[in-house]
């Protein structure tokens, strides 16, 4: 019951962890219409550029920092390179995304090297947040959903409850429209953008102390963001949030789920037919685990092509 | 075809023929490589620059090609229906079948997110992979021999050579005859408009799967040299890696003419061999180049032909001459420059070096281009600003010379 409850916990917070990184994908999409393929580059450029201060400014400092350089970098990206292909097209943006996060991953290599740099937890919030039969939760988890809610609930009222998010939901939802009436288009895309840029560097730079910081970091979580705006549906917040959960929770969970494919035939006594034919019938679910996102995805594109809660197709 | 590329084509081919008496057994292994990454470019580019669907799992059906041929040569050795000489074909039945259904599902939705589909069937494979090891080999893959077959023995690098330009040739050949059909016009007006052409009548997701399905069945035939050529096979063919580089080299060879993806492929990986013991970053060279070819020239590499003819023709060689001349000037020095730095920077950033700069007071020199460059002297960062700063003036000229006479 314990490990139930544990990897439950795990599930959220690390769904949590990809509903940072997804938020500012999906808002960039709903705005733009183009998927930022380096998305995932800006998660690891944050917790690249919190290990690289750290030892300068420490623990707290370095991440706010990390943040706004990610952000910056961010700009950056939209201002000089992504505006300049517009024109062209989408594909042809999401084809220079998809450069340039092959480019920030190949840099990253060639300045901190090809293997895992040692970007820890500081030794004071290093502690146990509460103790669940013998097992200790570590604060470190809590924190990390705690800056995950916070950031979706100030998302949410910043959207919802100011001028700015209010033009800010105009440029996305009619562009051409929210320009007529006077409102500066591009500098809300440029914003946005680097707002989301900095969200995932945020939370790169806060889960990169806890999972491992290196080069292919970007990638795994880039996948599995894609994922979860595909399943939340395209552009929408909401979608991504309960996506985001969902995949989490999935996952922790398979992790611990011993039995394979055989084991659920042997309900209707096809249990050694099965063991027979081996393979995939044999698998256990816990090491098939990082192949049901996937599956999940597929299953949602064939059931609701639009996602949980995208109404943009 | 022109009169121009008639003797072109017929001369290129030569070339290829010939190459086995003119190359040393290394570079011949290496022109094998090239050979397949051409025709596995040339699938991808039927797919992403014709059908105008943009892939990033290809890796899929070229992994799933390369094992069925592994399994094929381990299960006929050579003997019974399928000689050595005809198991590429096993690969392409097999890149088909998986096409016809991850395109099924692929093609239900366009765009953005059809990318993502695709990707996400191909990390699908790469996490499964491992895990079935009866199917796949787990870390260490499975291996194979090439037998014997029609009185060849298919153990020098020649043969084997002949027997992937015979196949890729014949792949190429096919892959233009699908664009002169009708189904390959149709491919092209999927790009263009999807909507107009569902209203026409047709039946736009079986096309969008027919190209998939096709795009994949060459795919798969050059996974499954692949493996002939290697004689083994390893789940490491799923990786993301392989994926993005046929993206990559597709593009930078300019994906709108038909033997583009496929020079720019061949020109790639004949340069990631030559390099490979030069550099370590050959990967991020290879990632600037993608950057700025979809920056400046959205055409490719291949399309900067097509516009230097135009030039010629507008303004005459005495027009043209000089701004060629200006850009190709432009471009060296400014590669000059880039390679100089990103070397430097490897150099300095490298393991070796730090552990070195730790041990000794002050930084020790960096050996580079046959020369000694102390890390913190006034010259060693002045040589890479000059030659990018004159490279930037001559890019100005270059543009204004274009400007002024257009």
């Amino acid at each position: 019951m314990d490990t139930f409850v544990f990897s439950l916990l795990n599930g959220t917070v690390y769904g949590l962890l990809l509903f940072m990184v997804s938020a500012g994908l999906t808002l960039v999409f709903g705005m733009m219409g183009v998927l930022n393929f380096a998305h995932a580059s800006f998660y690891m450029l944050g917790a690249y550029f919190a290990y690289s201060l750290q030892g300068l400014l420490g623990f707290g400092p370095a991440v706010v920092t990390a943040t706004l350089l990610a952000g910056a970098v961010g700009v950056v990206v939209e201002r000089f390179f992504l505006r300049r292909v517009h024109h062209h097209g989408h594909a042809h943006e999401l084809l220079l995304t998809f450069g340039l996060s092959f480019i920030i991953a190949e840099a990253i290599k060639l300045f901190f090297g090809n293997f895992p740099v040692d970007y820890r937890i500081p030794p004071a919030l290093d502690f146990a947040a509460f103790t669940l039969g013998r097992q200790q939760y570590p604060a470190y988890r809590v924190l990390m959903a705690a800056v995950a809610l916070a950031m979706f609930g100030t998302l949410y009222l910043l959207l919802t409850r100011t001028r700015i998010g209010i033009i800010v939901r105009a440029a996305i939802h009619r562009p051409r429209m929210a320009q007529a009436l006077g409102h500066n288009v591009q500098l809300v895309f440029m914003g946005v953008f680097g707002v989301g840029a900095a969200l995932a560097g945020l939370a790169g730079a806060v889960a990169g102390a806890f999972y491992t910081t290196n080069p292919n970091m970007a990638l795994e979580v880039g996948v599995m963001v894609f994922v979860v705006v595909v399943v939340g549906g395209l552009g929408s917040l909401g979608g991504a949030m309960l996506a985001s959960l969902l995949i989490g929770i999935v996952t922790s969970l398979a992790v611990s789920v011993d039995s394979s494919l055989a084991d659920l035939l042997a309900l209707v006594g096809a249990q050694a037919w099965a063991q027979d034919i081996g393979g995939l019938m044999t698998l256990k679910v816990s090491s098939l685990a990082a192949t049901l996102p996937f599956l999940l995805m597929l299953l949602i594109l064939l059931v609701r092509p639009s996602g949980l809660m995208g109404e943009k197709t | 075809m022109t009169r121009l590329s008639l003797p072109l084509l017929a001369g290129g081919l030569a070339l290829l023929a010939a190459l086995p008496n003119l190359l040393p057994a290394g570079l011949l292994i290496a022109s094998i490589q090239m050979l397949i990454a051409a025709l596995f470019a040339s699938a991808y580019s039927l797919l992403s620059g014709r059908a105008g669907m943009l892939s990033f799992g290809h890796a899929a059906y070229f992994g799933v090609g390369a094992f069925a041929t592994v399994h094929a040569m381990n299960a006929f050795s050579g003997t019974g229906l399928l000689p050595t000489p005809l198991m590429p074909l096993v690969g392409a039945a097999t890149g088909l079948i998986v096409g016809v259904v991850a395109g099924w599902f692929a093609t239900q939705r366009s765009g953005t997110t059809f990318a993502m589909i695709t990707l996400a069937i191909a990390e699908l494979l790469h996490a499964l992979a491992p895990q079935l090891k009866s199917l796949f080999g787990g870390e260490s893959g499975i291996s194979t021999m090439r037998a014997p077959a029609w009185g060849i023995n298919f153990g020098s690098t020649t043969q084997v050579y002949y027997l992937t330009l015979v196949w890729v040739l014949l792949s190429l050949a096919l892959l233009y005859f699908h664009s002169l059909t009708p189904a390959g016009r149709l491919t092209l007006a999927l790009r263009e408009n999807g909507h107009r052409l569902r209203l026409l009548g047709y039946n736009v997701h079986g096309l969008g799967v027919s190209a998939f399905a096709i795009s994949a069945m060459f795919s798969g035939l050059a996974g499954g040299l692949q493996a002939l050529s290697n004689e083994a096979a390893n789940y490491a063919v799923f990786e993301a890696g392989v994926s993005a580089s046929v993206v990559l080299n597709s593009y930078i060879g300019g994906v709108s003419s038909f033997l583009g993806p496929a020079l720019g492929a061949a020109l790639m990986t004949f340069f990631g061999y030559a390099v490979s013991d030069a550099t370590q970053s050959w990967l991020l060279y290879q990632g600037v180049l993608f950057v700025l070819v979809m920056m400046y020239v959205p055409a490719g590499v291949s399309g900067l032909t097509g516009s230097g003819a135009r030039l010629v023709k507008r303004g005459g060689w005495k027009l043209a001459l000089p701004i060629m001349l200006l850009s190709a000037g432009a471009a060296l020095l400014l590669s000059a420059g880039g390679v100089f730095v990103i070397e430097m920077l490897q150099r300095l950033c490298s393991q070796d070096y730090r552990a070195l700069a730790q041990a000794a007071a002050e930084l020790p020199n960096i050996a580079l281009f046959g020369r000694a460059w102390a890390p913190m002297a006034m010259i060693t960062w002045a040589v890479p600003i000059v030659l990018l700063t004159s490279g930037a003036l001559l890019t100005t000229a270059a543009r204004r010379r274009l400007g002024a006479k257009t």
